[in-house]
Order: C-alpha cells, then sequence, then structure tokens
C-alpha cells in the first residue's frame, strides 16, 4: 500500500470533474476512479463525496441520469456538462501553472538567485 | 459575435432549475438521495465481502466507513442550495394553499394583483428601457472594455464639443490607458451602383482602428486598413452583409466590384457579417481621413470617438490620465479649450444622451423611483392583506396551540402573499413586453434602425430584477401582517377566538393608516387625473391645415460644407451657402409637377417655442410662442387671415419689424379690440444670469390669423406670434413643408425630396424627414400612450386605495360588532349607535381629506403656483368624495349587520 497523500484543499471538485471525464461513473465509481489513478496514494472522504457532487451538479457542471450498474442495481451515473469540460479546463491550467511555479521555486540553487 | 455571459447564463439557469427540483419536487429528490447512497454501501459491501470479510461484518464496516446518512443528506441538501427552504420550512404545500387563498378571496386576489401587475409592468417597462440604454452589454468581444470619449463643456454639460480633430490625433498619440482609439463621423451619401440600383445611404467614415476595437473579421475580403486613411490612397468601401444580399444581389465576385458614393469612385473590397452595425446602426464604412494642417485647433469635423481599454486598466484611471493630458491642452489653447473637460465612459452612452455624470445619475433616479412605486403599491395590498388576516386570528390561534411556531406561520402567511405576488408579475412582465413591442413599433417607425446593441425585450436580468420586486413585494404583503397577527400569546388568542371576535386589535394603528391612506389619495390623484385629461385632451386635438398633404423636412447642413477660414468669416460663409442652398431645394421642389408649394419656418407649425412678451403701453408681460415663416407660409398651409393682412415680400426686410398674431394672441395677450397696428416686443432673460432682460424691436402687428395647431399639452391655449423669416438670416435646423397636389401622396414624395436635396447641394443634412400625417400620428399616439399610462396607474391606485380604505373601515366596524349588538340589546336608540359609527369613521376620513389638501397645496406651492385655485378645484373635491364615500359605504354594512343582531345571541356570546 503506497504511502496516503493528504489532499490539497480545493482540490477535490478538481479531482471528481476528472474522475467523471473520463466516462459516464456513478458516485461509488469516482471513489474507486481516483483510488486507482493514484495508485491508491489519494482517498476521499465518503462523507465529502456527495455534497461536492451535488453541489456540482447544482452549478450545471455535471448532470445525471438513472441507469443500471454492473450488478444490475438502479444507479445514477454522473457526465460532464459542457460548462463543466470548460471549468475542467481551466482548473487543470490552474493547477499545472501552480506546480510549475512551485517546482521553480522547488529547483532554484543559490547561484541562480 | 460571440453571445455575452452565456456560461453565467447556462449557471443561473442550472441553479434555478435544480433549486426548483429541490423544493417542489422535495421528496423525490431525497428519495433519490437515500437510494443513491444504499447504492453505495452496497457496493462498499461486496468489495468488502471479496476482499474476504464476513458480509455481515462487511455491512457493518461499510456503513461505519460511509457515515451518518442524515447528516449527508442535509449537507447535500445545502450544497443544492436548499438549505434557506429547510430553515424557512417551505413547502410546495404552502404554495398550494397560497393558490387555494387566491382563489377562495376572489375579489382581494383580483384587486391586490392587478394593482401589483400594474406597478411591475411600470417598474419592469422603466427598468428595461434604461437598462437598454445604459447597461445593456456591447454584443462584442469583451464589449464591457469599449468606451466612449469626448470633450464635455463645463459651461454646458448636456452640449459636448465633438469637433476634437487636434484632441483625437494628439490622444491617439498619448493616451496609453486606451488602444485603437478611433474616430467616425456620420455621412449620408447617394450610392449608384453601376447597371443599377443606389440611393442615399448612411456611410460611417471611421478610422480603421475601428474595426481593430470591434475585433469582428469581414466574411469576405478585408476590413479597412490603416493604409486606406492615407493621402491618394484608392478610395475604397466595406459594406454589410445584408447589403450585399439586398442591393449586391449576393454577388460573390463583389470583392473588387466599384460604386459610387457620390462623385467618387469606391471599390468594394469587404462585406461584414450579418448583424454587425458597428459603430451605431451602420453598413457601409468608409475610411476617415483627418488632415489635421486643414483645421485650427477646436475645428474640424464633428467626431465620435472610441476605443478599447488597455489590458489591465480601469475607467477611472484612464479617466485620471485623460485628464491630465485635458489640463495641458487647456493650458496650451486656453481660448478653444479652457472649458472643455475631456470625459471616457462606457461606449454605449455617448449615443443615448447620456452626456453628463449628473443624466447618468437622472436615469439611476427615474428608475429607482418607478420601482418605488410598486412599494406604494405593496403597502396598500399589505393593508388588504392584514385585513384577511386578521380574520384568520383563530385558525392562526388553532395552529400555534397545536405546535406550529411562528416562523412556520409566518412562512405559511409569506408563501400565501409570494404567490400573489408572483402572479403578479408574470401579468406585469406580460404588459411589459407588449409595451417594449409597441415602443420598439414606434421607434422603427420614428428613428429608423435602433442602435445595434439595444434590445428592447424581457432579458434574463429583467426577469430576475422583476422576480426581486416580486420578492420584496411579498414581503412586504407577507411578513409584516402576519408578525403582527401572530406576535400575542395563543391563550389570548384562542380565548377571543372562543368569543366569536377578531383578534386583532389595531386602534390609532388603523386610523393613521386610514388617514394617511384617504391623504395619498386625494393628495396624489387629482394631479394624476388631471395629467391623463391633458394629455387626453391633447391628443384629441387636430390641427387645423391639410396634415394629410403634407411632407416636413429639417435639415441643416454639413461642418465642412465650405473651405476652412477663421471662426466669423467661417460662420458667414456657411450660413451664406445654406440660404442659397436651402432656397435652390425650394425652387427645385416646387418645379415638381406633384408639389402644390412648399415653405421654411424656424419651427415646423405646432412645435414653436415658448417666450415672453411685452405689450406696448401695458408694461406687462406674458407668455407667448414664437415663429418665423415665410412670408407665403400662411397661403400654403391655406390659412386665412381673419383681419388685417398677410405677410407681403417687404416684411422680409430687415428692420421691417411687423409680425401676425393668432387669435388666442389676440384675445389674451392683446385683448378686445382692433390690434392691427398695435406694437408687441419679444423680451428675454440675458444670459449673463442677472436676470437682466433684454428686449427685441418693437414690432407691429399687421394681421391675425386662427390657431391652426393643438395647443401643447398642459396648456390650454397657445397665444402665437409669428414674424417674416429672411433666409439670409435663418439658422440651422431649418424646417420646410411641402404640400402636395390632389392626389399625390406624401410618403411616395419623401425618397425625391432626398434625391432633390442632394442635387441642390450635397452637403445637404436631413434632420427629420417624413410625412406630416406620420408624424402627427406619432405626436397622438405619444400623448395617447401617456394618458393610458397615467389613467392605469391612477385606476390601480384608486381601486387599491378604495379597496384598502373599504376593508379597513369594514374592519374596524366589525371589530366593534358585538358592542353594538349589546348596546342595541341594552335598548339603545339604533339612530344613536348609527350616528356614533358614522361620525367615528366621518372623523377618520375627514382628517384623511384635510391632511391631503395640505399636501396638494404645500406640494404645489413647492413647484411655484397654487393650482388648488386653477383647475385642480375639479378635480380635488371628485376624488375626496370618492374616498369618503367609499369609507362611509364601507362603514354601513358591518354597522347594519351590527344592528341586526339578536340581543338573546349577543348575550349567549358572551
Amino acid at each position: 500500500m503506497p504511502d496516503q497523500a493528504e489532499l490539497l484543499p480545493g482540490t477535490l471538485d478538481l479531482l471528481i470533474l476528472k474522475a467523471i471525464s473520463l466516462g459516464d461513473v456513478h458516485g461509488y465509481g469516482v471513489l474507486l476512479r481516483i483510488e486507482q489513478i493514484s495508485g491508491g496514494a489519494l482517498t476521499i472522504q465518503q462523507g465529502a463525496l456527495y455534497p461536492a457532487l451535488y453541489r456540482l451538479e447544482h452549478q450545471g457542471l455535471i448532470e445525471s441520469e438513472w441507469g443500471k450498474s454492473e450488478n444490475n442495481r438502479r444507479a445514477k451515473y454522473y457526465r460532464l456538462t459542457r460548462a463543466g469540460r470548460r471549468r475542467l479546463g481551466e482548473e487543470e491550467a490552474g493547477w499545472n501553472r501552480l506546480v510549475e511555479a512551485i517546482g521553480a521555486v522547488l529547483r532554484a540553487r543559490p547561484q541562480e538567485l | 459575435m460571440r453571445v455575452p455571459g452565456s456560461s453565467a447564463l447556462s449557471g443561473l439557469l442550472a441553479r434555478l432549475g435544480s433549486l426548483w427540483s429541490g423544493v417542489f419536487r422535495r421528496a423525490d429528490v431525497e428519495a433519490e438521495m437515500r437510494e443513491e447512497f444504499r447504492h453505495h454501501i452496497a457496493l462498499r459491501t461486496e468489495d468488502l465481502i471479496r476482499h474476504g470479510l464476513p458480509p455481515a461484518e462487511a455491512a457493518r464496516r461499510a456503513r461505519i466507513e460511509f457515515g451518518h446518512i442524515e447528516s449527508h443528506r442535509e449537507n447535500a441538501c445545502a450544497a443544492r442550495g436548499l438549505r434557506l427552504f429547510d430553515r424557512l420550512g417551505v413547502s410546495w404545500l404552502d404554495v398550494k394553499l397560497g393558490i387555494r387563498m387566491l382563489a377562495k378571496y376572489p375579489w382581494l386576489s383580483l384587486v391586490s394583483v392587478a394593482g401589483m401587475a400594474v406597478a411591475i409592468a411600470i417598474g419592469a417597462g422603466g427598468f428595461g428601457i434604461i437598462h437598454a440604454l445604459m447597461d445593456a452589454p456591447l454584443p462584442l468581444d469583451e464589449g464591457e472594455r469599449v468606451v466612449s470619449l469626448q470633450n464635455s463643456d463645463a459651461t454646458n454639460p448636456g452640449s459636448p464639443d465633438r469637433h476634437a480633430l487636434h484632441d483625437f490625433l494628439l490622444w491617439r498619440e498619448q493616451l496609453g490607458s486606451v488602444r485603437d482609439l478611433s474616430a467616425f463621423t456620420d455621412d449620408v451619401r447617394m450610392l449608384a451602383i453601376p447597371g443599377g440600383g443606389g440611393g442615399l445611404v448612411e456611410v460611417a467614415r471611421m478610422t480603421a482602428s475601428g474595426f481593430r476595437v470591434a475585433r469582428v473579421a469581414p466574411v469576405l475580403g478585408r476590413p479597412l486598413l490603416d493604409e486606406d486613411e492615407r493621402e491618394g490612397a484608392p478610395p475604397v468601401i466595406v459594406i454589410a452583409y445584408e447589403e450585399w444580399q439586398g442591393r449586391f444581389g449576393g454577388d460573390s465576385a463583389i470583392i473588387g466590384r466599384t460604386v459610387r458614393l457620390d462623385d467618387a469612385v469606391h471599390t468594394v473590397v469587404g462585406v461584414m457579417p450579418e448583424g454587425f452595425r458597428f459603430p451605431v446602426d451602420h453598413r457601409y464604412w468608409v475610411p476617415l481621413r483627418l488632415d489635421p494642417a486643414a483645421d485650427e485647433v477646436g475645428g474640424g469635423p464633428e467626431i465620435w470617438m472610441f476605443g478599447r481599454l488597455a489590458d489591465g486598466v480601469s475607467l477611472e484611471q484612464a479617466q485620471a490620465e485623460l485628464t491630465t493630458i485635458g489640463r495641458r491642452m487647456a493650458t496650451a489653447h486656453p481660448a478653444t479649450h479652457e472649458r472643455l473637460r475631456p470625459w471616457i465612459r462606457p461606449y454605449t452612452h455617448a449615443f443615448v444622451g447620456v452626456d453628463s455624470p449628473a443624466r447618468a445619475w437622472e436615469y439611476r433616479a427615474v428608475q429607482i423611483g418607478l420601482s418605488l412605486l410598486l412599494i406604494v403599491v405593496a403597502v396598500n395590498v399589505a393593508a388588504l392583506v392584514y385585513a384577511r388576516t386578521a380574520a384568520r386570528t383563530g385558525e392562526i390561534a388553532v395552529r400555534t396551540a397545536l405546535g406550529a411556531s411562528r416562523r412556520r406561520v409566518v412562512t405559511q402567511l409569506f408563501t400565501e402573499a409570494l404567490v400573489l405576488s408572483l402572479a403578479a408579475a408574470v401579468i406585469g412582465l406580460a404588459i411589459a413586453e407588449v409595451g417594449f413591442e409597441w415602443i420598439r413599433a414606434l421607434a422603427t417607425r420614428e428613428v429608423g434602425e435602433l442602435p445595434f446593441w439595444i434590445d428592447l425585450r424581457l432579458s434574463p436580468v429583467l426577469v430576475a430584477y422583476v422576480l426581486g420586486l416580486a420578492i420584496l413585494a411579498g414581503v412586504i404583503v407577507g411578513v409584516v401582517p402576519p408578525l403582527q397577527a401572530t406576535g400575542r400569546s395563543v391563550q389570548g388568542s384562542l380565548q377571543r377566538l372562543s368569543s366569536r371576535g377578531s383578534g386583532m386589535q389595531l386602534g390609532r394603528t388603523w386610523t393613521a393608516l386610514i388617514v394617511t391612506q384617504v391623504a395619498i389619495a386625494v393628495a396624489a390623484l387629482p394631479y394624476a387625473l388631471y395629467g391623463a385629461g391633458r394629455f387626453a385632451r391633447s391628443a384629441a386635438a387636430v390641427p387645423d391645415y391639410p396634415v394629410d398633404e403634407f411632407v416636413h423636412a429639417s435639415f441643416s447642413i454639413a461642418g465642412g460644407a465650405v473651405p476652412a477660414a477663421p471662426d466669423a468669416a467661417n460662420e458667414a460663409a456657411i450660413a451664406a451657402r445654406f440660404a442659397a442652398s436651402a432656397a435652390e431645394l425650394l425652387r427645385r421642389i416646387e418645379a415638381e409637377p406633384a408639389v402644390a408649394g412648399g415653405a421654411f419656418a424656424s419651427h415646423y407649425p405646432g412645435s414653436e417655442p415658448v417666450g415672453q412678451i411685452e405689450v406696448e403701453g401695458a408694461g406687462t408681460r406674458s407668455s407667448a410662442w414664437f415663429n418665423e415663416v415665410d412670408v407665403d407660409l400662411f397661403t400654403v398651409f391655406d390659412v386665412p387671415v381673419l383681419a388685417g393682412r398677410g405677410f407681403v415680400q417687404a416684411d422680409a426686410a430687415r428692420g421691417a419689424n411687423t409680425a401676425i398674431v393668432d387669435r388666442v394672441f389676440a384675445e389674451r395677450v392683446l385683448g378686445d379690440g382692433n390690434v392691427i397696428g398695435r406694437r408687441v416686443r419679444r423680451v428675454e432673460r440675458g444670459e449673463d444670469g442677472t436676470g437682466e432682460v433684454e428686449a427685441g424691436p418693437w414690432l407691429e402687428i399687421v394681421g391675425v390669423v386662427p390657431a391652426f395647431t393643438p395647443p401643447p399639452p398642459f396648456e390650454s391655449a397657445a397665444p402665437k406670434l409669428y414674424q417674416p423669416l429672411a433666409l439670409a438670416d435663418a439658422r440651422a435646423p431649418l424646417h420646410l413643408g411641402i404640400r402636395m397636389r390632389r392626389g399625390a401622396a406624401p410618403a411616395a414624395f419623401v425618397g425625391r425630396l432626398r434625391e432633390a436635396a442632394h442635387a441642390a447641394d450635397p452637403a445637404l443634412r436631413f434632420v427629420d424627414l417624413g410625412t406630416a400625417s406620420q408624424e402627427e400620428r406619432g405626436r397622438r399616439e405619444g400623448l395617447l400612450a401617456l394618458a393610458l399610462l397615467i389613467a392605469a396607474v391612477t385606476a390601480s391606485v384608486l381601486l387599491l386605495s378604495a379597496a384598502g380604505i373599504y376593508a379597513m373601515m369594514s374592519f374596524t366596524v366589525a371589530t366593534r360588532r358585538r358592542e353594538i349588538g349589546i348596546r342595541a340589546a341594552l335598548g339603545a336608540d339604533p339612530r344613536r349607535i348609527l350616528t356614533g359609527i358614522f361620525r367615528r369613521a366621518a372623523r377618520q376620513l375627514g382628517a384623511g381629506v384635510l391632511a391631503g389638501l395640505v399636501l396638494a397645496e404645500a406640494g404645489m406651492r413647492v413647484a411655484g403656483g397654487s393650482w388648488l385655485r386653477g383647475e385642480g378645484a375639479h378635480h380635488l373635491p371628485i376624488v375626496a368624495a370618492i374616498m369618503v364615500a367609499i369609507g362611509l359605504l364601507a362603514a354601513l354594512g358591518p354597522a347594519r349587520r351590527g344592528l341586526a343582531v339578536q340581543p338573546a345571541e349577543v348575550l349567549h356570546e358572551e
């Protein structure tokens, strides 16, 4: 089991949007997908998941539809809306800028100053 | 072109949809949440079983990991924005109850909804128009960063100085906070398309940078380029998509084709996309060539300047920089620039008359004032609902006793009021849309195409505003009365309920409300009635000349019509050319077979300005309306001379000093008797602000004509004085009345008139052009609409006031029903009891009428005059009598019911 990483504040929405962008998925699937992609490093608190999903749906970034799950149960599937895709793009760009900036700071050497 | 705020709109719609299902499908939404949670736990349980846990342990672990379902549900509801509704406890049941209440009290509902709908329609109409004028986003990429620039005149803030050629060039060089500073001028040119077609068209002469500001690419060819502005560059033109499709038949080889604008051949180099009308309502664009050497500072053509704010620069920062440059310019050129203040503002403001910050505030004040009207109406409705709530005190007490919290009761009553105000909002919006449609049709007819950004219809912002108004009205109507109704002990309410009385003791509050209500109605409604009557009467008045046979044109001459010269010489040269061109135009028109005659006037008959007149020997001054007219105007307009003579050519000579007056002038200003030969003179306040009077020369009256145009609204008659017009001294714009021969349609002549003007002098510019009957219809419809608007508002306020007073009086007497019954049972004289009731009602109504009279008189004194002694004397007693009658009628019913009570029944109740 790899080391668990702390989820940075404000990144939950980004992770959920990304997980849903990979294909229509139900709530539990979102959790599994994030865990699986991060190699188990990121675990979402189950209590935080549904408020975040409903908030994103309320904002029109994702939409839902009832369907059948893999075990033939009725399940609610989420998918990204056009506004959600746009938001994901913006959030990704913002995140990359942040990573690059922090990376640049951390790579800095005294002679570069 | 980009649709601004489309993502914000889709986000708003998503939120509204989510809230809607959260409120109206609450049970379904919560059931779905629980099902989703159960599904989650089931899947987790299966996973744990796959990892080797026994089923029971796996289920237990899954539930523990998931956490407390109820708190997840609450958090999820909060995430959907439903927490507020949870706190308030609004439910679909409350809404259904509200709808039932509407049906249960149909008259109350009808009166309340009608009153609020009219108020909401007026508020929405005013908001919509002012929003469209001032706040509508420019439908261009980052349109909110496009700005207008101008030199405001500090001594006359309403009329900006647009002769800003040198300022423009300086600003373009020095102003860093505005990018792509551009300019355009409006021009009317004769378009000729080889092979046929063409006509007069409006052309924007614009700097090429204007296309960079718009950020819209052509669909064919290219936009204007900086090179096109250079001296000696071949003339080019860019055309609108609609013109390409219309006049040029969608020719696929349009690029490179040549057209003539006036005498110059232009090559078509581009076609703009459909709907592109930048900078205002233009369809043709040619380069604007500016030559600073040709004009002095403060001279040159009239230009409109605009640009884009540089990245990261605010309007205030740009203004600060512009002000600094403006100060330097004022120091360098004090003669022309000392009074000028450069001003930068949102692009659209320059084209809708927002010429100064004060004007912007005036618009806002109107917007707020119209919204306040709803508050007045809502307070009235609140008084009505108060009476209904009072009748339901028993129901409220029982519900409270059964455990309903005060908040719950208030929420339910608020929801009922909200249903009422939302119904009014829907109707109000529908009325506003009908009004917008009417204004759109009127504007298209009167001014042609509207600026491309003005879209007068129900926008999401307007709907949100109306919803806000409806909620505000709901709060006034639905929160205040229930708060008072529920603010007392349950036991007391129940006791009162058991004795079948109403629980609400209102006393002084009620009396104050009745008095205020009557006072406001008596003070305000007569003014409204008077205004509506005046407008209606003015709309019904018809001119006494053959309007249907006339074409009306007003025109001026382009500033650059003569070569540049020092100011005085330049003005004289322009005036001379204007006079010559106007005379030539009239000559050409009168040569047309369809034309019976034409005459110039400084103002078109019926739209004269008012001034002061002094009669020789009388020493008094009075108001009169002035016009300078061609010597044969009365002949062309078929106006007979009643006494003396008409004008002759010699009257137009300088120093002749003759005048003709109309009959109203003769009767009102000069009094009866022979007026021919009497002398009058115009007096005006000097422009130095000291109040000194400047008097014109004495004018000898040589003739009397009838009043042949209706007086302006609010004037029972307008005394008019006509002086002969000398074309050489005429100022632009000059008005021209053209009478067509019988059988010739004036409307068909309008196009011909444009061509005649162009042939007479291409520099002539029409300010206004149309048939007199069309203008007359516009005037009548405008006045009638105003009259109807005032009548609708008055009717709704009167209706609400009457209903409010009725409800309050009726309720006051109803609360005394038992007392009346007991007194009757004890043998009191019924007449005495009735007198007592009416005395009290009459005292309240009398106090209201008196307060209203004082208010009306005070209002009039503030406005400068005592209207009570004028025409208002007729309206005031009518309104006062209506209010008193309503109040007494309202007292009558319950009083009679009180007297009819059987003593035994009352004693039994006790």
